[in-house]
């Protein structure tokens, strides 16, 4: 199984790439490339959609840490669209879900954006 | 009488990013014939695909992806032994448990996930060159 990727924009410097598929030490590579691009079009936010992804490893893990980082550096974030229990337990047993902002809907990540308008 | 000789499933896959699905794959079809939940079967699936990932990355920065990796499982009652092995003499690294997620790098991540979702985990360097990561699950 591959990789489907769709990149949205969803306002201003903020997109949301889609992810369906695998995501692991093979198809990884072409998710890194996307978040770099996004970053170098000037997106402060970049929320990923793991909603439709069926498996995930540690090199997913290692390409939206780095993202994540590179994404706070520009005062930026980078946050997780996670319903899957099975692919949100990765998150949980290694720590990670204290360094990700992980939503269960796309709707519950808009919250966040609005809200940081408000304040 | 208890059975004493395990089922084995050996499988060759290239020391090429594109082929760790397919040692998935298989595992998965090994662990589902045993009695694992649905998420152990995923645990196991998880844990064989990072002892391959570690493979692949060290072949390639050793310059050896030309090399192969060996999966065997092993099946003996509800036990499931799971041998990784490869022809890259450099160990794989395993993190201090103290170091935070997100210090680590694509190996460290892998070495963790390997050692938090199998009972038993164990990476040794092979008298014959090449590294061999032994990983035990048990059923119920």
């Amino acid at each position: 199984m591959n990789l489907k990727m769709n990149t949205r924009s969803i306002g201003n410097e903020a997109s949301i790439i889609d992810l369906e598929g695998e995501v692991d030490v093979y198809t990884a590579p072409q998710l890194k490339q996307q978040i770099i691009t996004l970053l170098d079009g000037g997106v402060k936010r970049v929320v990923i959609n793991l909603s439709s992804v069926e498996y995930l490893d540690s090199t997913a893990l290692g390409v939206l840490i780095g993202g994540l980082k590179r994404l706070r550096e520009r005062d930026g974030t980078l946050d997780l669209i996670c319903p899957n229990p099975r692919i949100r337990r990765i998150f949980e047993i290694t720590g990670l879900d204290k360094i990700f902002d992980i939503y269960s809907t796309e709707a519950d990540a808009a919250k966040k954006a609005g809200s940081k308008e408000v304040t | 009488m208890a059975e004493t000789r395990p089922s084995v499933v050996e499988l060759r896959i290239p020391s090429k990013p594109e082929f760790v699905g397919v040692a998935r794959l298989a595992i998965l079809g090994v662990a589902s014939r045993m009695p694992f939940s649905y998420d152990e079967v995923e645990d196991i699936r998880l844990a064989v695909g990072e002892a391959c990932n570690t493979a692949v990355e060290r072949a390639v920065k050793a310059n050896k992806t030309d090399t192969d990796i060996v999966i065997r499982s092993e099946i003996l009652g509800g036990k499931l032994t799971v041998k990784v092995r490869d022809e890259i003499d450099v160990l794989p690294v395993i993190p201090e448990a103290t170091t935070s997620p997100t210090d680590l790098d694509e190996q460290g991540l892998g070495a963790l996930l390997m050692e938090l979702l199998v009972d038993e985990f164990k990476v040794e360097p092979q008298p014959e060159g090449g590294t061999l990561v032994t990983m035990v699950k048990y059923a119920g």
